[in-house]
Formats: structure tokens, sequence, C-alpha cells
């Protein structure tokens, strides 16, 4: 039995690791519903740990390359390559001179300018928060196009944040490590973003296909999809947002798979293959700028102190209210409602319902004359002797209309 | 396969390295996999660690080792790409050990038939890897064959150039 072992040691170790490796696959594959079998979206977490294990391995080296490239970039452009800087300098310092007399009147127009491209650009330049990052290496295979950037969930960042230049989208966050992630281009396999076409407004599905290309798929045969057409993210596959630049039509080629079914090869707008500086959307919430920010608090707490002012005008004006003599005697009898339709009650202002009484203006209150004569209201001339008599006092009564 | 005995070894003409030699090699080869594709446009026809695997197992004449080391470095570059890990586990555990039973009955000092044997290797692991991508695991996967081949050619070059300079750190006694 030893001997069995000693002689076939090789090829049982070969089939040892052979089956641990083919359990380890089988555990990672999963079958759909239609009954394909595809990868998990998550890795399960030992294959998760084994990706952090390489990439704490092969990261550190690659970013020491890459510091080391920059470095060597810096040491070669601020101190090697500084022959003729002397000459140059002479013409660069008339230069300035010639320039700044150039730059009084041009700076009036540049403000102007500002100012109209920061209303264009309002959207663009607000809408998401972004952070910058370096990409560091790759996947070394060509059937795997993701690269690892030098920023990781330390710097904020999450799985499915939208990854741009500025020329144009360039893929997903697919795993983050704790100071680098791993991201997905939009030209591999299997990855996928939902696009537009500027023009004709036709929406499909981005995809790589095994040569690298990007290419909408599943689009209808279409006559209107010409060459050179504006490609942007349609905004629902809630990783990018809409409206940001894919790249253009390149050619249109009829689907091998489905007859009336055309791909859209499109050119990319950002050069996937050449990347060293992206962006990550970290948040498409609005993004201000400290002086906006500072201008908002300020009209907030403006607005707070309006609103308290005016309470407290309000309180001071019922109290003064309060405070104050009334226009109506306390002492006077209630009206009663028969009253208030006869003549000589205070007008309320309220209309009156049709076919009754006119309320009459309130009547103001008479004096008894001192010295009243015929024209006196209330003294009734004397039909006989046309002796004038006083008239006794009356008591106030309304002028009827 | 014996035990070698220290003569037995000299016989073979097993060859030591240095344990920098063991660490660092596989580790560069995994840290410019990973870092050239960037400089060459993403055109990565090449496969640096099965290049390691292959000339360590020839030269130790060690299936065991040869083993190992293809199944190590493998699952290292699988878990660098978003597939499945394992795909490339298996593709350089069967080259690591194939290499290392064939150090044993050929001549590892022929630089032609090294240079053929790492081509062959390549392409029995391009082979490999679809046969597990799309029968064993049933997955969707597009392939070029132009481009394996390309590798298979790409990483016979880099033998050609690599394995001499691994020579040289070789211990002799």
């Amino acid at each position: 039995m030893e001997s069995f072992f000693v002689r076939y040691r090789n090829l049982l170790v070969l089939l040892a690791i052979l089956l641990a490796q083919i359990i380890g696959l089988a555990v990672q594959v999963r079958r759909t519903a239609s009954g394909r079998s595809t990868l998990d979206a998550a890795d399960p977490s030992g294959v998760r740990l084994i990706r952090l294990w390489a990439d704490a391995v092969v990261t550190p080296p690659e970013v020491l390359v890459h510091a080391g490239k920059l470095g060597t970039e810096k040491l070669w452009s601020d101190y090697l390559d500084l022959r003729g800087v002397r000459e140059e300098n002479k013409q660069l310092q008339q230069t300035i001179d010639r320039l700044r007399l150039e730059q009084a009147a041009l700076l009036e127009d540049a403000r102007q300018g500002e100012r109209l491209q920061a209303l264009v650009d309002f959207q663009q330049k607000y809408i998401y928060k972004t952070l910058a990052a370096q990409a560091i290496g790759s996947s070394g295979s060509d059937s795997s196009r993701v690269f690892y950037i030098d920023k990781g969930t330390g710097e904020g960042l999450a799985p499915d944040m939208a990854v741009i230049t500025a020329d144009g989208i360039v893929g997903k966050l697919r795993e983050v490590y704790p100071h680098t992630a791993q991201v997905l281009v939009i030209n591999d396999q299997t990855s996928g973003a939902g696009v537009i076409l500027q023009a004709t407004r036709i929406r499909g599905i981005l995809r790589g296909n095994a040569s690298g290309r990007l290419q909408i798929v599943g689009i209808l045969k279409d006559d209107r999809i010409q060459p050179g057409e504006t490609v942007m993210t349609a905004g629902g596959d809630l990783v990018f947002p809409r409206g940001l630049p894919v790249g253009v039509v390149d050619k249109v080629v009829l689907d091998p798979d489905r007859d009336s079914f055309i791909d859209v090869i499109v050119k990319p707008a950002a050069h996937l293959n050449r990347l060293d500086e992206v962006l990550v959307i970290t948040s498409t919430a609005p993004r201000f700028s400290d002086e906006q920010q500072q201008d908002i608090s300020t009209s907030e707490a403006q607005k707070g102190a309006e609103v308290e002012a005016i309470k407290q005008q309000k309180k001071a004006s019922e109290i003064m209210a309060e405070r104050l003599p009334g226009l109506t005697d306390p002492n006077a009898p209630a009206a009663s409602p028969a009253s208030a339709a006869t003549p000589g009650t205070p007008n309320t202002g309220t209309p009156t319902q049709p076919g009754a009484a006119p309320v009459a203006p309130p009547a103001p209150k008479l004096l008894p004359a001192r010295h009243p004569d015929r024209f006196t209201p209330g003294a009734a001339p004397s039909a006989g002797s046309g002796a004038e008599t006083p008239a006794p006092p009356e008591a106030p009564r309304s002028q009827t209309p | 396969m014996n035990v070698l005995a220290g003569d037995h070894r000299r016989e073979l003409g097993i060859r030591s390295y240095p344990l920098l030699v063991y660490a660092l090699t596989p580790l560069a080869a995994l840290v410019v996999q990973a870092l050239l594709p960037r400089f060459l446009r993403g055109y990565a026809w090449f496969d640096l660690p099965l290049v390691v695997t292959i000339y360590f197992a020839l030269v130790r004449r060690d299936p065991i080792q040869g083993t190992l080391m293809g199944c190590g470095l493998g699952l290292f570059e699988d878990a660098m790409t978003h597939h499945a890990i394992g795909v490339n586990g298996v593709t350089k555990t069967v080259a690591g050990f194939l290499s290392g039973s064939v150090g044993v009955r050929i001549d590892v000092e022929n630089h032609t038939i090294r240079l053929a044997l790492t081509f062959l290797l390549s392409i029995l692991s391009s082979v490999l890897y679809v046969f597990i991508y799309r029968i064993l695991l049933d997955l969707d996967l597009e392939w070029s064959w132009v481009a394996e081949l390309m590798k298979a050619v790409g990483n016979a070059v880099i033998a050609a150039a690599l394995f001499p300079l691994l020579d040289l750190a070789q211990i002799r006694e």
C-alpha cells in the first residue's frame, strides 16, 4: 500500500489539487431559472478573501512601480530635460510683458464669458460628486477587461459606482478593497450599460465583445442609425447617470444570431486602453461650491429670521389690539337678529339676502340743538299759531335712506 | 518516481536557485502581467506566470513542485480577474505537472526544446481554459483562437529571453 502512494505520488497530488479546484469552481457557479449557468454577482466570502490576498500581494509593487514612473517623469521634466531653458526664460519674460497688456483688455471679456459658461455648464458641474483616482494595474488577461485604481473603501468608494473620464464613461467598480478597487471596463463581455442614441432616441444595451469592442445589442433593424451618431448613457441601469457621453456609432452590422436585429458597433469616447486618471462618481446628489453653500446657509438663516420677525410683529399687533379701546360700547345691549334687519342697525358689511330690506349705514348720534328752529331735525312746524316751541330732545333715530 | 538522493539529483541535472529567486520571480511575473497590458494598449499576448511555471517545473524536474507553483500562480491570476477562481489554476496546474514530468525525460538545456514546449503548453492551457469555461462550467465566453495562437507565440518569445536570464541565477555546485 505504501509503495502505491510512493509510486503514484505525483499523480495523486495532481488529482487532489485538481479536484479541490474543480469543487471550488462548482461552488462559484449558479444555474439560473432559464437553465443558463452564471457566476454569482457577489463573490462568496472565501472567494473574496482570495481576491483580497491577491490584491494585497500584487498591488503594493504596482503602486511602487507607478510611483517610480511618476517620480522618473518628474525628475526628467524638472531637472534633466532643461537644455536651453535660460534663453527660453528670457523670451518668455518678454512674452509675459506683452501679454500683461493684452490681459487687461481681455479680462473683462473673460469674466463675462465665465458667467455665461457657468450658466451653460451648471448641470454638468454641479450634478455629480466625483473622486479622482489613478489606474495602477490591470487583470493581465485580455479575457478579463478590468483594471485597478489606487482608491478604495477608505476613500469612500463602494461597488457599482460609475467610473468616468472627461471624455466619457469607463466602467463601474466591481470589487472595492481598503485602498484599491477593481474597475470593470465597459468593453468587457460581462459588462453592461443602458444607452441611448442621441439623434434617433433608440435605446439599447451596451456591452463588450471578445475583441474588446463596444457594441449595442438587441436593436431592431433601423435605417436611421448612421455612423457618427453620438451615443449617451440612458440612465436606467442604476450605475451611470443619464446623459454621459459613451462614444459614437462606428458601424452597423447584422446580428449573427437573430435575423431582424442589428449590432451597433460603438467607438468609445474615452481611451479605454490608455487610462491613467479616472473619476469615480461617488454621489449624484447636487453638489455646490463652498461659496454657494455659504450663500444657501445665509439665505436660510435670513429666511428663518424673517419668519421669526413676522411672528413677533403679529403677536405685538394682537397685544396692541387687546389694549386699545374698542369702538363699540361694551354696555350697549346686544343687537337682536330682528333689529339687525331694521333700519338704524349698523352695517356689518355682510351681503344681504335678495329681497330683504337693505341695511342702513349707522346714523350719527345727534345732539339736541341749543336753539332749535324749524329746520332742526325732528322739530315739527306748528300748524296753527306758528309759534315756535322748543322741541323736546329726541332719542336718537336713524334716517331711512 | 523515486525520492531523489543527492547523487541522483546531480545525475539528472536538477538545478537549485536562491530562495529569493523562487519568491520574487513568480511575484514579478504576476506584477508585470498586471502592469504591462496598460502600456501595450490592452493586448496581453503573453502569460508570464505560465512561462515562469514551465521554467521552474522543467529545470527542477519535479512534477509536484510544478503542480504547486502552477496552482498558486493560476489562482492568483484568477483572483486578479473578475472571473471564477480556479480556471487558470487548473490550466496552470496541469501545465506545471506536465512540464515537470517531461523535464525528467528530455534535455532541458536545449533552447529549441524549451521554446517548443512552452508553445505547446500555452496552446494546451488555452484549450483547457475553453474546455473548463464552456463545457465544465457551461458559461458564455467568446473566444478568438488567433489571439490564443498569438499568445502562445508571445510566450515562446518571452521564454527565449527569460530562460537564459533565469539560468544565470542558478546555484552552481
